[in-house]
């Protein structure tokens, strides 16, 4: 109540945000209910389902592609916090630990501090090739995603060439390292950038060299039909027939991402921060942004490709059959009418007010706004583990997105693993061994990968 | 063509993700022109001295002609490791001839050195 009474310039931080989200709340709910009151919302609704029914490809893609695109932003956070905490372990250090629990707000707040930095342009540089340098990375990383597939049904377009556009978009970074590195205006940058291309097109032939025996084993390039191709269990996962495939393309991955220990490009103890000395504020944070979207990608190209993508390790579902667990939920939400609103409005504070009662109870030195948070903080939680439950029961594509996270993350974590452990490569040995040992070794693949086609189908 | 049509228009989309944020970051941080050492390049400290884009030595220019006759000979495995299975021994036969002739070509630039890093 204290904070109401107080003028505005008082307020702490969080006040100031949290009172005008608490006006609007008020002011949807009373809106919401006058729009029902009069039935323009139920008109509304049957306007926008026919507009909807009318375009569905259209609104489907635009549902897609903004799904992708916003999805980019947690990933990248969640990653940059992986990577600062689990260094930090290695290193024997604690990592950030003072901005939400474990700090695990600290990338977050990272990200928002990039955002409010002054985005600067030095004399001397080629302004609108400056600009469009982190536009094209950050492109070329993000539009790769189009054809990731996350789930069943669960893919922006199912493309027939989806593992050549792969690699075409995402050959494209070349170009934005190198508009970088030449706009700039300073030497680190140019051999930065420089290097980064030589770096990039040396790796990019193990890359695309090491995948040809799993597109022999598919006979397709679709990315959704060599998903499906790896069904059942984990003895069915490409890696098994292909491990020397997935050694050159893992490593062929982990230099064209520039990460450590072949991140020569950013080399910052070498050349300063290579091709992104001269950027500041948001368009240098575009370029980690797509660095770190980037290794997201690579792992889910490595697990769709060698681990199976959204398959599960084992099919359990004999043994739930079996259990008696094969529930099937088909609730009917038509059918609670205008119930269904009420519930909607009042169960927040029923079971807010509910969750509070035994904290305010038991707890004497709380206060009742103190137990009030807590009690809708509680509910809340309860609310999203019940309907994840439910989503997870229901639809094969969330257990098909748990398991494609799941894989995709132990392949995150082995990058990070990699940058906390090994030192940095010396550029001669790292073109040497692109050249000499990967891509030889990526045609060896190859024949023997052909051989053993002709074997099995001579035995046959 | 849908396939053009997604592209494309995801393409737009992230453009406009790009420059939005860039416009947010506009709105929100401050801006100072400063003096002419604020705009110099950062060369660790040192004024920058000659030009930038002048005659560069490019010791790798090598690199990328190699790397230009393997990405081409990649399309082409490609379209090969698609239909394998209908060619079998022939198109292995032909495929060894063909890489073969390209291997030619990676061990006489090796042997001339190319591949070590000056």
């Amino acid at each position: 109540m204290s904070a109401l009474t107080r003028p505005w310039g008082h307020l702490t931080l969080a006040g100031k945000i949290i009172l005008p989200l608490v006006g609007l709340v008020i002011a949807l709910t009373l809106l919401l209910l006058l729009g029902v009151a009069t039935g323009v919302i139920p008109a509304l609704v049957l306007f926008g389902g026919s507009l909807v029914g009318a375009n569905l490809p259209i609104v489907r893609f635009i549902v897609a592609a903004s799904a992708i695109l916003l999805m980019t932003v947690p990933t990248a956070f969640v990653i940059i916090y992986m990577e600062m905490k689990f260094i930090a372990f290695i290193n024997m250090r604690l990592g950030p630990n003072r901005i939400g629990p474990w700090g695990t707000l600290q990338s977050t707040i990272h990200g928002f501090k990039v955002l409010a930095k002054e985005d600067f342009t030095p004399t001397g540089v080629d302004v609108p090739v400056f600009t469009l340098a982190p536009v094209v990375v950050y492109l070329s990383a993000v539009m790769t995603l189009l054809v990731l597939p996350f789930a069943p049904g669960l893919v922006g377009v199912d493309m027939n060439i989806g593992l050549l556009y792969f690699f075409g978009i995402g050959g494209l970074n070349v170009v934005g390292l190198l508009m970088a590195g030449w706009s700039s205006f300073n030497k680190y940058s140019l051999i930065g950038g420089l290097r980064a291309a030589a770096q990039v097109i040396s790796y990019e032939l193990p890359l695309t060299l090491g995948v040809v025996g799993v597109i022999m084993l598919a006979g397709t390039m679709s990315l959704n039909q060599i998903v499906l191709l790896q069904a059942g269990s984990f003895l069915d996962w490409f890696v098994f027939q292909q491990p020397l495939g997935f050694l050159i393309f893992f490593i062929a991955a982990v230099a064209e991402g520039n990460r450590a220990p072949f991140d020569l490009t950013e080399a910052d103890s070498e050349i300063v921060a290579g091709f992104a000395t001269e950027y500041s504020g948001m368009r240098f944070g575009f370029f980690f942004f797509a660095e770190y979207v980037a290794v997201f990608i690579l792992s889910g190209l490595i697990t769709v490709l060698f681990f199976g993508g959204w398959n599960a390790p084992l099919d359990l579902n004999p043994l739930l059959n079996w259990a008696g667990l094969s529930v099937n939920t088909g609730l009917d939400f038509g059918r609670l009418g205008v119930g269904l609103l009420f519930l909607i409005a009042l169960g927040p504070v029923v079971g807010t007010l509910l969750l509070a009662l035994p904290f305010w109870m038991l707890r004497s030195d709380w206060s009742v706004l103190k137990s009030l948070v807590i009690g809708f903080l509680l509910f809340n939680l309860l609310i999203m583990g019940a309907v994840g439950l439910y989503l997870a029961i229901s639809f094969e594509a969330v257990v098909g997105l748990f398991w494609f996270i799941a894989k995709t993350y132990v392949f995150v974590f082995v990058f990070v693993w990699m940058r906390g452990t090994l030192p940095r490569v010396r550029i001669d040995q790292l073109m040497g061994f692109a050249w000499k040992w990967l891509l030889p070794a990526a045609l060896l693949n190859l024949f023997v990968t052909a051989l053993a086609v002709i074997t099995v189908d001579a035995i046959r | 063509m849908t396939g053009l049509w997604y592209i494309l228009g995801f393409a737009f989309a992230g453009i406009s993700f790009v420059f939005l944020t860039i416009g947010v970051s506009w709105l929100l941080s401050h801006r100072h022109k400063g003096d002419r050492h604020k705009g110099l390049p950062y060369e660790s400290g040192i004024d920058t001295y000659g030009d930038t884009w002048g005659r560069f030595g490019l010791s790798f220019y090598i690199y990328a002609l190699l790397f230009v006759a393997f990405d081409i000979e990649v399309i082409f495995i490609y379209l090969w490791a698609l239909v394998f299975r209908d060619v079998l021994v022939g198109g292995l036969v032909s495929m060894a001839i063909f890489v073969g002739i390209l291997l030619l070509g990676l061990g006489y630039a090796w042997r001339k050195g190319v591949l070590t890093w000056r």
